[in-house]
């Protein structure tokens, strides 16, 4: 037999077992943290297809729990991170959304990007009455017990947009969306209020997520001549279009894109010159003038980088995490349990960097919905700005089903 | 009773002693270290699935995922239904879709949706292996019409979402009842379950690899010309491989999602799809019994890996693949068949003929590596 | 009719896209018989090296083109001597060792520079439109059309017209016998597996400004490419070129009748019955393989 291949064999296999043995070594239970500390999870991919957003999102949630620790924690206790990486995949994020809960005993986790990810963890969440901190805009439609839901819902996010829309641009939408639930939740609700304002549906098409050639889309919308383009591509796909209207030389001015999903992350990629003139709808941009924004951009740019940006989703990681701390401190130090978290984070309000926000009793969040139009530098212009704050309603869209305090609520 | 059915059975009985007792006992009986562990348990079988048709005939199936998604939406659609307690799923509800699609009507049974599971499968594969085999497809061929295939089925089911629920797959489901027993996935008796199938699995692939069938298969995979020109029906036997190979995936993916809940479409990846042919490749596609506790190995080291290097360990794995393909290519099924052959042969030199175990316990060498 | 030559467009720029990224993998699954899946991530490399020379020197694209092929092969090159150059006499092994290499690549990327989406500009002469009565055409798409053509010509000039060419040719064919008469197949094998890489990176380059730039963006890019090699024929140029033109346009033209995601099914489910009896595709070489 081949000696040499046989030695080329043990050798590989000791490289391996080096280079990994720290990890098979260690003990297959870590012992959980009783007294000195709190552990709460993180869950927010770092390497994969939507870590380009996610890890902006664990470095906000990771910088406000530094901030929290350094200012002396809860009760005297540091909050202990615990950074698991589910590498953009549903089935990792189950796994480690379970290691988080039941092995590590955290007492909250803070995760997610994309509904998919959402909904792999929440049997887990659901059977361990844990507490699932979920920062992003999401297609309404479920009302969970055991998630804190800190993005906005259909309704907040499209109620004032529309009819201004149409008042400045005119009835005439062209949709385009991934091919997933989010988009097509959003078109559907957008469709009710189109016909309740006088609008009308062009064309409405999906694209698979991450596709990156919209030549087709793009000679429809000159074919068309929408007034509005409605935008719920995400990541990918969205710097694609973007850059691919710009090359077109479509007109902003006549023929906006107005999008749900793209934020100062995706700006970045498209370039200042592609982006200018186009909206987006969201509670929250870069730019917003309140005392606690400036802190937050602050501290976030000296801590990551000059060039680093923060956005509507980011934001409400870092938002969400003081909310958590606030309802901690509620708590009889003795008694912190995720469910006793939740029902002391009903009805807190918090200055947030984009305003005061509220969580209501079905564990949604009350928030500012503003509309910006985005300038060549990167950062947005609010032209319009809502007078109060709106109240989440993730069953808008659904007579007769309402999500309250109790949960789904028939009728 | 040949030498190598021998060792094969030495090695079963080990390792249905360490599943069975060695490692409930290191955890503890803890429900959901068991969960875990119950998730490579399951992984093992497709891996071993695919040894059968790679490892066994020399067909590499690169589209195993679907196979395996296959099983695991029938099972979700049927825990769906449970949950959804003889109203609409809710996902159809919010697709506009206004009445159950008839492909979901027989899921209501579990005796059908079992069936459906390994049969589906089973057939969908037999179509393939028909189209493939009867034009005597061979070699990179089969992985590229298996590779295009799977990445056509995941996009028509995510395209699909009034019946499949699209992107985010069937999520919300209910525990399975198995005749009048309520499976808690964190329990110890669904760990032995799954532990019971991966036996159960293995014991087939064993009684295949060993039978004649499996000896004509393996024909087959050193000179498809030379097997025909015996007499045999090449394309025939490839299907029928083809086909226990899709089936038992279909097995596999059933118990994935009863593990972990839920259902999805990368279930149907490439990504997923390669991971699947990585652990076969590191344990060793020559067995069984090796291809599984390859699949158990690599997804526990990524388990730990990424418990310590949060932002490295996937760079470290692909190291690791790497450098297990390049010298270790038998996996470690054909390591620890050289080390033996050092511990028993000693200095012999190479070319010496006579040593028996050497004809029997080892591969025929003249073979072209496939 | 406008919408019509327009969509015929679209496809042809879609054709050379594909072209431009599976010419390379053309070239080293021709020559080599190595499936190389980690041909997206020397894509990716070719793209992240435009961007850090523009970001870092101020080179634009176009400048930056010599020096992204030149450090993508050399990458290539790397890789060839260390790790494929061990896996030609099993060739599914290679499916798995490049697939691993494409991990680690993509690893490395994001480590160092982030999983970000960076921003690369378009040349700016090569902005805007150009218009034929009702057809639209993107200056940039007209480029690639052309340029992708170029490369192809090039190729093709490569492996007639030089003495390389002439020795890659040989080798091709018989391996054994062109070690006799005095050829180096180690030596011709690494400098193609340099070449077929340099030309993903330059893929790579000229992308950039129409998609996105991140780590993980080639992973898409390798199924695509590979189907066009295969349907197109083995070690034939034409047939790449025949390929990514065919589904170039196939999915243009799937995608006005349908939308786009049934036309990608349509056009893979073609794609399986061409292989099915067509397995040695469009135009397949002559040379004994």
């Amino acid at each position: 037999m081949k000696r040499r291949k046989f030695l080329g064999g043990i050798g590989a296999v000791g490289t391996a077992s080096a280079l990994s043995a720290p990890a098979l070594l260690s003990t297959l239970s870590r012992a959980s943290a009783q007294g000195s500390d709190i552990p709460v999870g993180l869950l927010f991919s770092l390497t994969g297809s939507v870590a380009v957003v996610e890890s902006t999102l664990h470095d906000a949630a990771l910088m406000a729990i530094e901030e929290i620790n350094a200012a002396g924690g809860v009760h005297g206790r540091q909050l202990r991170p615990i950074i698991e990486d589910p590498a953009s995949d549903p089935a990792t994020y189950a796994d480690r959304s379970r290691r988080l809960m039941i092995r590590d005993k955290c007492v909250s986790v803070f995760g997610s990007y994309t509904s998919a990810s959402r909904q792999a963890v929440l049997p887990v969440t659901e059977q361990r009455k844990n507490l699932y901190w979920y920062p992003t805009l999401y297609e309404g439609r479920e009302c969970s017990r055991n998630v804190m839901y800190g993005g906005a819902v259909p309704n907040q996010q499209q109620d004032e947009l529309i009819p201004w829309a149409i008042e400045n641009f005119g009835p005439r939408f062209y949709m385009i969306g991934n091919n997933y639930v989010y988009p097509k939740e959003e078109n559907n609700y957008c469709k009710t209020l189109l016909a309740k304002h006088g609008g009308e549906v062009v064309h409405e098409e999906y694209v698979p997520l991450g596709h990156s050639d919209f030549s087709s889309v793009i000679n429809r919308i000159r074919a068309e001549e929408p007034d509005v383009i409605f935008g719920t591509v995400v990541g990918d796909s969205d710097v694609a279009f973007a850059r691919q209207y710009h090359a077109a030389e479509l007109d902003p001015a006549k023929m906006p894109t107005i999008s749900l999903t793209r934020s100062e992350v995706e700006v970045k990629a498209i370039g200042g010159e592609a982006a200018a003139g186009h909206l987006s709808s969201a509670p929250y941009f870069m730019g917003t003038q309140t005392p606690e924004n400036e802190r937050f951009v602050e501290s976030y740019k000296s801590r990551y980088g000059g060039d680093q940006v923060t956005h509507f989703v980011s934001e409400a990681a870092y938002f969400q995490v003081y909310q958590f701390k606030a309802a901690l401190e509620k708590l009889d130090p003795a008694n912190i349990t995720p469910e006793a978290i939740r029902d002391a984070a009903v009805g807190l309000t918090m200055a947030a960097p984009q305003g005061e926000v509220l969580i209501d009793e079905n564990l949604h969040t009350h928030l500012w919905p503003k509309i910006g139009q985005w300038q060549s530098n990167g950062q947005a212009e609010v032209v319009l700005q809502s007078q109060e704050r709106v109240a989440p309603l993730p069953y808008a869209a659904y007579e007769g089903q309402r999500c309250t305090g109790q949960g789904l609520v028939q009728g | 009773m040949t030498v190598r059915l021998f060792y094969d059975l030495i090695a079963l009985v080990i390792f249905a002693l360490v599943i069975v007792f060695g490692v409930p006992a290191l955890m503890g009986f803890d429900g959901f270290e068991l969960n875990t562990f119950a998730r490579y348990l399951a992984l093992g079988i497709v891996s071993l699935a695919l040894a059968l048709s790679w490892g066994g005939a020399g067909l590499l199936n690169l589209g195993q995922a679907a196979t395996f998604g296959m099983g695991s939406y029938a099972m979700a659609m049927h825990l769906k239904l449970k949950a959804s307690g003889g109203t609409l799923p809710d996902f159809m509800g919010w697709n506009n879709v206004p009445e159950l699609p008839l492909i979901w009507v027989p899921f209501h049974s579990l005796g059908v949706t079992l069936l459906a599971g390994l049969l589906v499968p089973a057939f969908v594969g037999g179509l393939i292996a028909t189209f493939m085999f009867r034009a005597r497809i061979a070699g990179v061929f089969v992985a590229i019409i298996s590779l295009a295939f799977l990445v056509a089925f995941q996009l028509v089911v995510i395209e699909q979402q009034g019946i499949t629920g699209g992107q985010n797959g069937l999520t919300g489901l209910a525990p399975l009842t198995l005749f009048g027993w309520s499976v808690d996935t964190y329990s110890v008796g669904f760990y032995y379950l799954v532990a019971g199938c991966l036996m159960l699995a293995i014991t087939l692939g064993l009684y295949l690899t060993h039978s004649k069938f499996g000896l004509i298969l393996r024909a087959i995979r050193e000179d498809a010309d030379r097997t025909r020109f015996f007499g045999y029906d090449v394309a025939s036997y490839q299907t029928v491989i083809f086909c226990i190979s899709a089936a038992l995936a279909g097995w596999s993916g059933m118990l994935y999602t009863l593990v972990l809940q839920f259902a999805s479409p990368t279930y149907m990846s490439v990504s997923f799809s390669l991971a699947i042919v990585i652990w076969c490749a590191v344990g060793g596609r020559d067995s069984v019994i090796a291809a599984a506790i390859g699949a158990i190995l690599v997804n526990l080291l990524e388990g730990r890996l990424s418990d310590v290097f949060a932002e490295g360990w996937s760079l470290m794995l692909g190291v690791i693949f790497v450098l297990v393909v390049m010298f270790i290519p038998r996996g470690l099924h054909g390591l620890i068949g050289d080390l033996w052959h050092v511990l028993s042969n000693g200095s012999r030199k190479e070319g010496h003929p006579s040593n028996k175990s050497d004809m029997q316990s080892k591969p025929v060498e003249t073979r072209q590596e496939n | 009719m406008d919408v019509i030559l327009n969509q015929l467009f679209a496809g042809l720029s879609m054709a050379s896209i594909l072209l431009i990224i599976a010419l390379g993998l053309a070239i080293i699954y021709g020559a080599m018989g190595v499936i190389n899946l980690a041909h997206g991530e020397f894509v990716m490399l070719g793209a992240y090296a435009a961007w850090a020379m523009q970001t870092h020197a101020g080179f634009s694209i176009i400048v930056a083109l010599p020096f992204v092929f030149v450090a993508v092969g050399a990458v290539g090159w790397i890789i060839e001597r260390v790790i494929v150059q061990r896996l030609y006499h099993r060739p599914l092994d290679t499916i798995l060792a490049t697939w691993g290499i494409g991990i680690v690549l993509q690893q490395l990327v994001r480590l160092s520079v982030g999983a970000e989406s960076r921003f690369v500009k378009g040349p700016e002469m090569l902005s805007g439109n150009t218009q034929i009565g009702g057809l639209f055409m993107s200056n940039y798409r007209i480029f690639l059309i052309a340029f992708s053509l170029a490369v192809l010509m090039a190729t093709w000039a490569l492996l007639t017209r030089t003495e390389f060419g002439m020795k890659l040719r040989a080798v091709i064919q018989n391996r054994q016998i062109s070690e006799c008469y005095g050829i180096e197949a180690k030596h011709v094998y690494s400098i193609t597996f340099a070449y077929g890489a340099g030309l993903a990176g330059i893929a790579g380059a000229l992308i950039t400004p129409l998609f996105s730039t991140v780590p993980t963006m080639g992973t898409g890019l390798v199924v695509d490419a590979f189907l066009v090699v295969i349907v197109g024929g083995l070690g034939s140029l034409i047939g790449t070129a025949a390929a990514s033109a065919l589904i170039g346009e196939a999915t243009a033209l799937f995608s006005l009748l349908m939308n786009d995601t049934l036309g990608r099914i349509a056009v893979l489910a073609g794609i399986i019955v061409l292989i099915r009896f067509r397995p040695r595709g469009l135009f397949p070489s002559n040379t004994g393989r």
